[in-house]
């Protein structure tokens, strides 16, 4: 029912054991080169400039390879040579497992199907953003997740409406927000009406009926359904090759005026539409190019 | 009937967790600790068999709890329950520091007892 890689997928069905999964990832890690030591390999840096320019990325937000062309000391051509050395060389995980004796290739081709299909309604589907924001895969990515999670988890029949930016957010019944770290920086919020948090938090609890919950209850099924669909989106961020972190979830309570976008971010609003007259709202603040943090 | 320590901070997590372990029949829920710190202090005091327990979690989060249980008692078996159990660097640190297994959220019930029961 969540995003999952396919060594998590195969141990979570017990076809191999943790301690096969673990063997493999151990042979993945040997075998697959990270930039700096591919660079190496192949004779195009010394130690010494990897060093340099790790020091260098203290201070700066850039990979390491756009690092050693922007210094000179690698050129663009070399560049690609590495990238492309490192993706035909990459030892995936089901090859590992077939290579330390967990899988047959039958199996694993087998098993690779029933992943691909447990998989499927995760697959993205294209969302439209406004132009100019930072990182915009990531953010497309989030928002059709997001969608995909209210449909699976929460069963909540919607339609999504055209994302627009904002400066403030209206105020709703309960908004929860958790921050996202690592390659990115935003803001992650949902709101809801007081409605739809009574549907959030039935199928949070799986009860028929929530009318005898606690406040702290239901506004506690809204922050974890924000968890699991950002945990979801670090997930599948992961499997792209980007890191995003996140934070516990917390829940915010703006005045009548509602929150302003903080400096530095885009606001970024994907009204849902779900109930009549109910209203649901997902929000990102996306950090700008060079504002400042939340 | 074997003993089950919950350790999320969330409430709605703990309720679904405590509801599938008692109505299976098969496991008694032993308390609910809100973070890592809590849930070391709780595996000293209720001493469970098994451990199911958040990664991240405000104060000490899940996996830093995981390297102190794994030092601390060699025989607690211990579960992630968590958001992040897709992200790879994430799962694969959990195995090594000694969890059993790694269960993604939102999770169903089925697959709760199933790595439960192969404990």
């Amino acid at each position: 029912m969540a995003v999952k890689f396919f060594g998590q997928f195969l141990v979570e069905k017990g076809i191999v054991s943790r301690e096969a999964l673990l063997k493999a990832i151990e042979l993945q890690e040997q075998k697959n080169l990270k930039f700096g030591e591919m660079a190496l390999a192949m004779g195009y840096v010394t130690q010494d400039d990897i060093t340099r320019a790790h020091h260098a990325q203290l201070s700066r937000d850039i990979k390491l390879g756009d690092l050693l062309v922007e210094i000179g000391i690698l050129t663009l051509n070399q560049l690609n040579e590495i990238i492309t050395r490192q993706k035909n060389n990459h030892l995936y995980i089901g090859e590992a497992l077939v290579l330390v004796g967990a899988l047959s290739n039958e199996q694993l081709q087998q098993h690779l199907d029933g992943f691909k299909a447990d998989q499927a309604p995760y697959i993205s589907d294209r969302v439209e953003l406004p132009r100019g924001i930072s990182n915009p895969e990531v953010w497309e990515m989030a928002a059709d997740l997001t969608y995909k999670m209210i449909t699976r988890v929460l069963g909540l029949p919607f339609r999504a409406g055209k994302c627009h930016t904002i400066s403030t957010v209206a105020t709703n019944f309960v908004m929860a927000a958790m921050d996202l770290s690592g390659e990115v920086d935003a803001r992650f919020i949902i709101s809801v009406s007081q409605e739809l948090q009574k549907s959030v938090a039935k199928a949070i609890l799986g009860e028929a009926s929530v009318d005898n919950e606690p406040p702290e209850v239901l506004e506690d099924t809204v922050m974890e359904f924000v968890n699991v669909v950002c945990g979801n989106i670090a997930a599948k961020a992961s499997q792209a090759g980007r890191i995003v972190n996140i934070n516990p979830p917390v829940t915010i309570r703006p005045d009548v005026a509602g929150l302003a976008v903080p400096a530095g971010y885009t606001g970024l609003c994907f009204p849902i539409l779900a109930n009549e007259g109910e209203t649901m709202q997902l929000v990102l603040f996306v950090k700008e190019l060079g504002g400042k943090n939340l | 009937m074997k003993k089950v320590l919950v350790v999320d901070d969330s409430l709605s997590v703990a309720r679904q967790l405590e509801k599938i372990i008692s109505e299976s029949g098969e496991f008694t829920c032993v308390g609910h600790a809100k973070n890592g710190a809590e849930a070391i202090k709780m595996n000293h005091a209720e001493d469970p068999d098994i451990i199911c327990m958040d990664m991240n979690m405000p104060g000490m989060d899940g996996l830093t709890a995981l390297r102190s249980l794994s030092m601390l008692d060699k025989e607690v078996k211990v579960v992630m329950v968590t958001s992040l159990g897709g992200v790879v660097d994430k799962f694969t640190e959990a195995l090594k520091l000694g969890a059993k297994n790694v269960i993604s959220k939102p999770f169903e019930a089925d697959v709760v007892l199933k790595i439960l029961r192969g404990l």
